[in-house]
């Protein structure tokens, strides 16, 4: 079913177009490596911020805050090109054990989100009253810098796989008297 | 040119299927975490990001992990660069990103800092640094990719 889904995806005129043309591919990949940097950076600040090294003489607040709905624009643009990124080439990408692995990444910053949104980031005036950072904020800041990292790199390596090659008939050599000789 | 063609640097990392894919990773990983960095005092410049912050406050506060971003890459990037340096030479998007590079790093380090570290820069002067830095590191990125493409 999945499958049938990134057929018909890949067939669409919009994807076909991005697959065809020389230059929007590389264009939108180009742009959702951009904003993988400049939103990404606002992620690893605020996740610095909360572990305490970065921008300390500022409230916690100031920095969630300030961020949060620019991340979130960040966050659909990424998703919008990665989106055709890979509807372009979902046939190829299908078997891709990266691609799925990218995927499950991003499922697990989701439940990141559902976790430590209520707990944290939803409440960064309640983190800056405590003397100290909890350990709830420092925990949510760590995991979420591997979870991203770990997208990152999962992201590139779709690019490294290659579907296993069918089976060719393999030309036998035999050669005399070389079973003999070992 | 001959000592690039008999490179043995580039055999030993060619001898592995895995050395420049993980090198590709440390490289992207970190230049988005170091012109993340540079971008958040960019945009602090044109007024976005942690309201009540001095540019020069996220500055100070973001350069030990911009530096800590560029070494690995700067580490990383020759290593993907031996592994076939002829093809980096005369590709055209390479030229372009390392001319890129070297601007956008000088940049940052001279008018950049200068500008971000002062408090009384003016907002004209501010955002004028803002736009030519995010312009020079978009630049980078698009040479980078635009390598495999060209």
């Amino acid at each position: 079913m999945i499958l049938a889904f990134f057929q018909w995806l890949e067939s669409t005129d919009m994807m076909t177009f991005i697959r065809g043309s020389a230059l929007t591919y590389p264009v939108i990949m180009s742009t959702h490596l951009t904003c993988i940097a400049i939103f990404g950076g606002m992620i690893v600040l605020t996740d610095l911020r909360l572990l305490g090294w970065a921008l300390q003489d500022r409230p916690i607040a100031d920095v969630v805050d300030g961020f949060r709905w620019w991340k979130r624009l960040g966050f659909v643009i990424m998703v919008s090109m990665g989106i055709c990124l890979a509807g372009s080439k979902a046939v190829e990408y299908y078997p891709n054990p990266y691609f799925w692995t990218k995927l499950t990444l991003l499922a697990l910053v989701g439940i990141h989100a559902l976790i430590f949104r209520p707990i944290v980031y939803n409440h960064p005036e309640q983190l800056d009253s405590s003397p100290i950072t909890p350990t709830r904020a420092k925990a949510a800041a760590a995991i979420s810098l591997v979870l991203w990292t770990a997208v990152v790199c999962a992201g590139r390596l779709i690019g490294y796989w290659e579907p296993p090659q069918k089976q060719q008939p393999v030309a036998v050599i035999q050669v005399e008297g070389r079973t003999r000789n070992q | 040119m001959l000592l690039l063609q008999l490179n043995p640097i580039a055999d030993a990392l060619n001898s592995s299927e895995w050395v420049f894919p993980i090198a590709e990773c440390f490289h992207i990983a970190a230049f988005a975490w170091s012109i993340g960095m540079i971008a958040m005092v960019d945009l602090r410049l044109l007024g976005v990001g942690v309201q009540g912050s001095t540019p020069s406050q996220v500055a100070k506060s973001t350069a030990p992990w911009t530096l800590l971003g560029l070494a690995v890459v700067l580490l990383s990037g020759p290593v993907l660069f031996l592994s076939d340096p002829r093809m980096y030479l005369y590709n055209q998007s390479f030229r372009f990103k390392i001319g890129a590079l070297i601007i956008a790093i000088i940049f940052n380090y001279t008018i950049h800092r200068k500008v971000a570290l002062s408090d009384s820069s003016s907002a004209g002067a501010r955002a004028v640094v803002g736009v030519v830095s995010l312009a020079l590191w978009i630049g980078v990125v698009f040479g980078g990719l635009f390598i495999a493409f060209a």
